[in-house]
């Protein structure tokens, strides 16, 4: 197999064979960087992992933005000014929900009567999904209801429930979700904003497509409608989400980092390796110095030798990474092929590189070692 | 032709704070085809002026010309390249590297070249010296004698003008030792290569064109004892 490679690189054939001579030896070496590499690389995908699987769970909540009157500065309600200025500022790409909140009494069937914070809104097709029936369109009647509550009180679309006393045919059941977000579907009553007695709205909803969007959205509401005063507080969770993100960043770093120190105890072992070595082939070293290899052939044979263990190690690691982490992605996403993401790959080729960089690096001393030892001194025993 | 003219060659040690003179003023010439030998007890200096003839130390005194040209004061870098194109080494231990096979071994000094006829040459060489049965053997597979005959097949790869051998019969039997010298004297006489060997071994001088006895770092007549 090497045969090509060594007419052409005869360096590589002569610290090929010097590495098979002690074959243990250089197996155990090459183990330290296997061992290095596999570490890097598996704790790196690992903490990958974690973090898809966590912002899986979080879901769209870092998408998101909610408006809501600052009742410190005397403001309750929302009005449709302060609607219009948010849509404006949100632009036409953004799903923009003005919610009505009150508490009503409602009854469900054959219980008892419950206060309930009852949701006014427009369009909520635009921020909810359905499990059963649908929202009607526009949504002038009826109400609708979070899955919960269906399933509490055995409520269908075409039950009926009274709220303040009217009664009303709900017209659908509001699907739950998986993910975190700042409307929950499952305890929530929603009907149309115009039957919800109240003045102005309590707040606005506004979904983005991504992170960045929402805050610059965050940031463009504030400076529509706060600029004179602080009329609305504006959440936007992005900036947590980016914070849980940078947090995972440091415990990635932190992990790889306590990894590393495996590698440099392997590139330590081949420092030990490759010195014996040169103490050991002294006389052979001062036999190619004599027969015409200047110093920088033998420095060339010793590094290259070097360079074989860190590949040989950097390649059986990487191999055992990848295995590891499928293994990882089967436990923490349940899915082996999330092991194809680019930061994976870019984990794999970093601790390769990394084995190979350490390897030429230990291997830097015992090579000038050798290339500079005298012949004269060397052949005479 | 003198390939080799060496004058006043000194060459002090310092070991521990003692100085140590190995070579109190030698001059030394060589012509092309001469197979010389010399001899002398331990210490007498003869390993020394090997290395300084072979480019492998350089004297603390005297001049060292090459082939008409003054070596003396070359670099370490250019004294290898110069030694790589000129001189062959034989030793005793023979120093074949264990991992390569007999024609490897004997490709060793221009591996690093780009010489498509370098396999080629290597066998034939090692024909020449009767092992064109061992090519591909590793030097455990390989008796002494036969041994010493890759070590020589390798040392005129580079088609040297000077060979230089330290003790090439040191491990051989009798018989054998014999086979190497007369294999010496064939090279020396059919290749026009100039031979210099050192030795213990009275064998040798039974070859050779002439013996230089070297007593306390001088030439035998001009040392005092002899």
């Amino acid at each position: 197999m090497l045969e090509p490679l060594q007419r052409r690189f005869p360096a590589v054939l002569m610290a090929w064979r010097n590495l098979t001579r002690t074959k243990m030896r250089s197996l155990l070496a090459s183990l330290g960087i296997v061992i290095g590499v596999l570490a890097i690389a598996s704790l790196g995908m690992f903490g990958v992992a974690l973090q898809y699987s966590f912002s899986q769970n979080l879901g769209d909540i870092g998408n998101q933005v909610t408006v809501s009157p600052n009742r410190d500065a005397g403001v309750d309600n929302l009005t449709q000014r302060d609607i219009r200025g948010i849509r404006r500022a949100a632009g036409p790409d953004v799903t923009v929900a003005a919610v009505k909140r009150n508490a009503e009494t409602v009854s469900y069937g054959r219980g008892e009567n419950a206060t309930e914070l009852v949701e006014g809104l427009e369009r909520p097709g635009a921020v909810y999904n359905t499990s059963e029936g649908r929202i009607p369109e526009p949504f002038q009647s009826g109400a609708l209801v979070g899955s919960d509550i269906a399933e509490e009180h055995d409520l269908q679309p075409g039950s009926t429930i009274t709220i303040n006393g009217t009664s009303v045919r709900v017209r659908a059941v509001l699907a739950s979700t998986d993910s975190f977000s700042v409307l929950d579907p499952g305890e929530s009553v929603v009907v149309p904003a115009s039957s919800v007695e109240q003045e102005g709205y309590q707040s606005v909803f506004i979904e983005t497509e991504s992170g960045t969007q929402a805050n610059e959205t965050a940031t463009a509401i504030r400076e529509e409608l706060n600029s004179r005063e602080e009329r609305v507080r504006v959440n936007d969770l992005s900036s947590a989400v980016d914070r849980v993100n940078q947090q995972f960043q440091v415990i990635n770093t932190v992990l790889v980092g306590i990894a590393s120190i495996s590698l440099l105890v392997a590139g330590i072992s081949i420092l030990n390796v490759m010195l014996m070595s040169t103490v050991e082939r002294r006389e052979e070293i001062g036999v190619l110095r004599a027969v015409g290899y200047q110093k920088r052939d033998v420095l060339k044979v010793m590094l290259t030798e070097a360079v074989l263990l860190g590949i040989v190690g950097g390649i059986v690691g990487v191999l055992l990474s990848f295995g590891a982490g499928l293994a990882i992605n089967y436990e923490v996403v349940d899915d082996p092929t999330a092991v194809f993401r680019v930061t994976n790959g870019l984990y794999l080729i970093a601790a390769f590189g990394f084995g190979v960089v350490v390897s030429i690096l230990s291997g830097l001393y015992p090579a000038w070692k050798a290339a500079s030892e005298e012949p004269v001194e060397a052949l005479r025993g | 032709m003198t390939v080799v003219d060496a004058r006043g060659l000194v060459k002090r040690y310092r070991t521990g704070g003692q100085t140590l003179e190995a070579l109190k003023g030698i001059d030394f010439t060589l012509e092309t085809g001469e197979f010389v030998s010399i001899m002398g007890p331990s210490g007498s200096g003869k390993t020394t002026l090997l290395n300084i003839l072979g480019l492998l130390s350089t004297p603390t005194e005297g001049r060292v010309e090459l082939d008409g040209r003054d070596v003396t004061d070359l670099g370490d870098s250019k004294r290898t390249r110069l030694r790589k194109q000129t001189i062959g080494f034989v030793f005793q231990h023979f120093y074949l590297l264990p991992t390569l096979t007999a024609v490897e071994n004997v490709e060793v000094p221009r591996l690093f070249d780009r010489d498509p006829n370098r396999t080629a040459r290597a066998r034939d060489l090692l024909t020449r010296m009767e092992l064109g049965d061992r090519l591909d053997h590793r030097p455990d597979e390989l008796s002494g004698g036969q041994k010493q005959r890759v070590a020589i097949a390798r040392s005129l790869i580079n088609d040297p003008s000077i060979l230089l051998a330290d003790e090439p019969t040191g491990n051989l039997d009798r018989e054998t030792g014999q086979q190497i010298l007369t294999e010496f004297s064939r090279i020396a006489d059919t290749e026009d290569v100039a031979i210099v060997a050192v030795t213990h071994d009275d064998l040798v001088n039974e070859y050779v064109d002439r013996t230089i006895s070297l007593v306390d770092g001088l030439v035998g007549e001009a040392a005092p004892d002899a």
